[in-house]
């Protein structure tokens, strides 16, 4: 697909989404009504659209504020703010994204935005002290090929759709608790059908948002190593990420899906996905898988050591 | 029975053919975005020339030809009218500029000057952003090419106007040429 189809693509998903986020919504606030409170439910209604319009419009502060995530005078990291206008030039990109830093030991990067000429490109100082340049170009391709399809906007509303519902969820079991159930009319029938959708719509949310997260991870890789023409950057970079030891401490579950690493699954087990069950759980498929994907397009092998290459900010230091 | 068989395989080739055209406009549309982002880079590449040459006149005064080449080359890119002249311009200015800054080494005073190393690093930033472009331009040339010469595109692409696209590249067997093509999904 070309640059042009992808983002149709996707702007097809976000709209399916949207409606799929409206549909149940409505569902839930209706059997709120039904089950339980007629005004309860309203509340709800115009609770979550509330909820769905403010998070969307401080989606970019709030992302920044909880990475941690603070811009740094334009004279400062010259060549790496050189390296993401180059590869957003690279990848076609009208625009750059601003560029933005996390005080963070471990090597990690995130890109955000509803559209590309307001997205940043977060990354930690832990990625810039042990990756190579030619990794280094490669996190960050796979970040603006994020921006550039499109993705981080998909991304957004799921994530916050996937909060309104569990909101709703949440409101409707409290006012149960509180035994709201026995003013409803709709009988015990009613009642059932109520509490299943309420358990299970934050529930199948939360699935969608995952596997959303998952597919277009796999489709930045390629997308990278297609931007600059090398496969075997994007999987060396993977790798160097997969042995490094170190997680993000600014690790919200609420934005995990945003990094190129995730900084939740930390159990050996979850990276190297041999659990299918908990596999439906993580934002990120497993590193090993994607590397193979890599590795099969490029048409390689990576060996077993890395490239014992300078650091990215030992090699510019000074500048 | 036989009118709504040929009537709904009329129907059909109509719809290939308007989501095929529609295609081919796209690719074309993102062909002239990739030219106009190297345009960009090579213009600012040539506006940079005329300063550099005047700051490292002030030191080096006998280097006559090498400045004369320099304009020359720079004169050459701005006139450059298809992506191939301008790539062969483009490489004609990387030589000269290559003398130029050879010829700088053998001045200390002008190494040192502050206005000279931004210079230098400036046209080293626009060469690193002129290849990235190229890039990108490259790749969306390669696929609105394939686009027009494979089936079903080469059947009507020629009629209506879409043409093959020159690569930007001075030699033949660039390496800046796309290797992968991986979009899968």
């Amino acid at each position: 697909m070309t640059l042009q189809e992808q983002i149709r693509a996707n702007r097809l998903r976000s709209v399916l989404v949207i409606l799929g986020f409206v549909v149940v919504v409505v569902l839930l606030a209706a059997l709120v009504a039904a089950a339980l409170d007629v005004w309860l439910g309203a509340f709800a209604l115009a609770g979550a659209l509330v909820y769905a319009f403010v998070a969307l419009m401080s989606s970019r502060s709030m992302v920044a504020s909880m990475t941690g995530a603070q811009s740094l005078p334009p004279e400062q990291l010259r060549p790496l703010r050189r390296l993401v206008e180059n590869v957003s030039i690279a990848a076609g990109l009208p625009v750059t994204p601003e560029l933005r830093v996390v005080d963070d030991p471990a090597p990690n990067a995130f890109a955000t935005g509803l559209r590309p000429e307001k997205s940043f490109v977060g990354v930690t100082t832990g990625l810039l002290t042990t990756m190579p340049q030619r990794e280094l170009e490669a996190v960050i391709a796979h970040e603006i090929a994020h921006v550039r399809n499109r993705d981080t906007r998909l991304m957004t509303l799921a994530v916050i759709f996937a909060g309104v519902i569990a909101f709703i969820a949440d409101i409707a079991f409290r006012s149960l608790a509180f035994g709201g159930g026995r003013r409803g009319r709709g009988g015990i029938l009613v009642l059932v059908l109520a509490v299943v959708g309420f358990v299970l719509a934050p529930i199948a949310a939360v699935l969608l948002r995952m596997a959303l997260s998952r597919r277009r991870e796999f489709l930045a890789d390629a997308t990278a190593a297609e931007i600059l023409n090398d496969p075997e950057a994007m999987a060396l970079a993977l790798r160097r990420l997969q042995l490094d030891p170190t997680t993000v401490r600014h690790a919200d579950a609420s934005v995990a899906h945003l990094w190129i690493e995730s900084p939740t699954d930390r159990l050996e087990t979850d990276r190297r996905g041999e659990s299918a069950l908990a596999g439906l759980f993580n934002t990120h498929p497993p590193l090993d898988a994607r590397i193979a994907a890599l590795e099969q397009a490029g048409g390689f092998r990576l060996g077993d050591g890395l490239p014992a290459d300078e650091s990215f900010l030992a090699e510019h230091a000074g500048s | 029975m036989w009118l709504w068989i040929v009537l709904g395989v009329l129907v059909v080739l109509a719809a290939l053919f308007v989501f095929g055209f529609n295609r081919l406009v796209r690719l074309r549309q993102e062909v002239n975005t990739g030219w106009s982002n190297i345009d960009v880079q090579l213009k600012r590449r040539a506006d940079l020339i005329p300063n550099l040459v005047e700051t490292v006149k002030g030191y080096a005064t006998h280097e006559r030809g090498v400045f004369q080449n320099v304009t020359e080359a720079r004169a050459a890119v701005l006139r450059a009218e298809t992506p191939a002249q301008a790539a062969e311009a483009d490489a004609g200015l990387t030589v000269a500029l290559g003398r130029l800054f050879a010829v700088a080494e053998a001045y200390p005073d002008l190494q040192a000057s502050e206005n000279f190393l931004r210079l230098q690093d400036d046209l080293t930033d626009t060469e690193d952003k002129i290849s990235a472009a190229r890039r990108y331009y490259n790749a969306t040339v390669m696929r609105y090419n394939t686009a027009i010469q494979s089936f079903p595109g080469l059947l009507y692409a020629g009629p209506l106007g879409f043409h093959a696209r020159e690569f930007f590249s001075a030699d033949e067997d660039d390496r800046a040429l796309p290797r992968v093509a991986l979009t899968p999904g």
